[in-house]
């Protein structure tokens, strides 16, 4: 079991260096990565920070609150961008190429060397953003000192479960002729999950957060961060990883089923 | 025009995926969440603007961006980048006339579904739309297609970035997130601070959301203002791209050669 994690880490580890390198050589597109996120995370506290010059209260939560809202998903979205979304944007490419055979060959867990083989060194960099705006208003908030334990472990929970999602969703690249679009249905899927689950009416509510839970996301942990009582979310959470790790062992075996490769 | 048609045709998924479902799914977004503020703040009046007429900008902003927010540089770039324009050298037409054209066929497709969505919406929300009047209507239809032909041209020199550029997306993702925040897109811009709001309208920002938005709702006193103004940004935005075109071209090497 050790040998195998170090096995994997040492190959993350030569893609992170192989990533570096080619970053580097790119400085302009590295820089521009970094103006790019922060325009959006900067937007993003921005509007929430408007509404709140006209409205004392958006449901039951206050700026503060919000804010906090907003910063963890911001942070999940940080992972996101830095550790899998470029992965992602490959898959479609590597499936119509049929550049995928070289990874099904490779002695390593295909999952793994296809999802997590692209590291954004740009996207890194911002961590120092998130989690400063995560931090700030942690401390508007006055969270306690179990809270500050457990949040980084929440947003890392929050992250997991997105990537679950979207990994099985991916999957369905498999059955298409160009599957660039299904890249566009997951960023539409993050919109969603980026407003906190009480804005939506309840039917739609339901379904996004018991059938495709991504509302859980970041609802779960702020939910549970702002009332410790307020704990199935957060179950929720930890089962919907479960399940959908599950499910995308099936989806995964039927899609190379379907994989016709290109190249042969 | 028709071998675009034929190509958006054929990837009928990627076409809704890509370019109608961001903006439904941006809109039922938006109408949730300015529901969820009006009822829990039990204000009847937000900036000036009721419930219904806050969900009506929404309808109409989303209206506005299937016309305006239509072209990306994505393709252009790749001619760029992988050496394609050579092409373009033996052609009959240049390589604005090409991308121009693929914008004409995109853009007459967009509208289509603009106007499409606009008659579903009248049928199924009439009392959103009760301020609707046929000159209101064409006026925002100007607006709207000069913004996007403005947007066509942004793009079309985010595209020619690629001449020094290896990668253009991270451009084209950085000017849709601050298009998007400052054209009133998510918030009217009247609930902006006076400051900012002041700003903005030195910017052709507001003209790509806000405007034709406010002139479909009835607002026609901003009309011929906007229009001179648009054609500013409009001739401004060419002539900066003819200069960067031929400043690029003399830096071009064509891959494979």
């Amino acid at each position: 079991m050790i040998k195998n994690i170090r096995h994997y880490f040492s190959i993350y580890q030569s893609f992170i260096v192989t990533c570096f390198a080619e970053s580097m050589n790119f400085r302009m597109h590295f820089l521009l990565l970094i103006i790019m996120d922060l325009f959006f995370y900067v937007s993003a506290l921005a509007s929430v920070y408007i509404l709140y010059e006209h409205v004392p209260l958006i449901g039951s939560w206050n700026r503060e609150q919000f804010l906090f809202f907003i910063s963890i998903m911001l942070a999940v979205n940080q992972l996101t961008m830095t550790f899998v979304s470029e992965s992602f944007w490959q898959f479609p490419l590597l499936i119509r190429t049929g550049n995928l055979d070289f990874i099904l060959l490779k002695p390593a867990n295909a999952i793994f060397s296809t999802f997590f083989r692209y590291v954004r060194p740009g996207s890194m960099v911002n961590v120092i953003f998130t989690w400063s705006a995560t931090i700030y208003f942690g401390i508007q908030l006055d969270l306690n000192w179990f809270s500050w334990m457990i949040l980084p472990f929440l947003v890392f929970m929050g992250f997991f479960l997105q990537n679950s999602i979207e990994l099985v969703i991916s999957c369905s690249m498999f059955w298409m002729l160009e599957g660039t679009g299904i890249n566009f249905l997951r960023i539409e899927l993050q919109q969603l999950s980026r407003w906190p689950d009480f804005i939506y009416q309840s039917f739609v509510r339901r379904i996004l957060t018991l059938i495709l839970p991504i509302l859980l996301i970041g609802s779960a942990p702020a939910r549970f961060l702002f009332d410790f009582n307020d704990i199935y979310p957060l179950l929720g959470m930890g089962l919907a990883i479960i399940f959908f790790w599950i499910i995308l062992k099936f989806t995964w075996a039927a899609g190379l089923k379907a994989y016709e490769s290109a190249s042969s | 025009m028709k071998v675009y048609w034929s190509n958006l045709f054929v990837y009928r998924t990627n076409f809704f995926l890509q370019t109608i479902g961001p903006l439904f799914v941006f809109l039922f977004i938006k109408l949730s969440l300015w529901t969820s503020i009006y009822l829990s703040s039990q204000k009847s009046i937000i900036g000036g603007y009721t419930l219904e007429e806050m969900l009506a900008y929404h309808l109409w902003i989303m209206v506005a961006s299937m016309i305006i927010l239509t072209s990306s540089s994505q393709n252009l770039s790749e001619d760029i980048r992988l050496g394609k324009i050579s092409s373009y050298l033996i052609y009959p037409f240049s390589f604005w006339e090409f991308h121009a054209s693929n914008f004409a066929a995109r853009q007459t497709v967009q509208v289509f579904i603009a106007l499409l969505t606009v008659f579903i919406l009248l049928i199924l929300l009439p009392t959103y739309f009760s301020n609707i009047s046929f000159l209101f209507f064409i006026q925002g239809l100007i607006l709207s297609l000069m913004a996007g032909f403005f947007w066509f041209s942004l793009n079309y020199i985010i595209g020619l970035m690629a001449f020094w550029l290896e990668e253009t997306w991270t451009l084209t993702v950085l000017t849709q997130v601050v298009t998007y925040f400052c054209s009133g897109a998510i918030i009217p811009l009247e609930l902006y601070p006076l400051w900012l709001k002041e700003a903005l309208f030195y910017t052709p920002f507001p003209y790509l959301g806000f405007v034709p938005v406010r002139t479909f709702m009835g607002e026609s006193l901003l009309f011929w203002q906007s229009v001179l103004v648009l054609l500013g940004w409009i001739l401004l935005i060419n002539l900066i791209s003819k200069l960067i075109w031929k400043k690029g071209i003399h830096l071009y090497t064509a891959a494979g050669m």
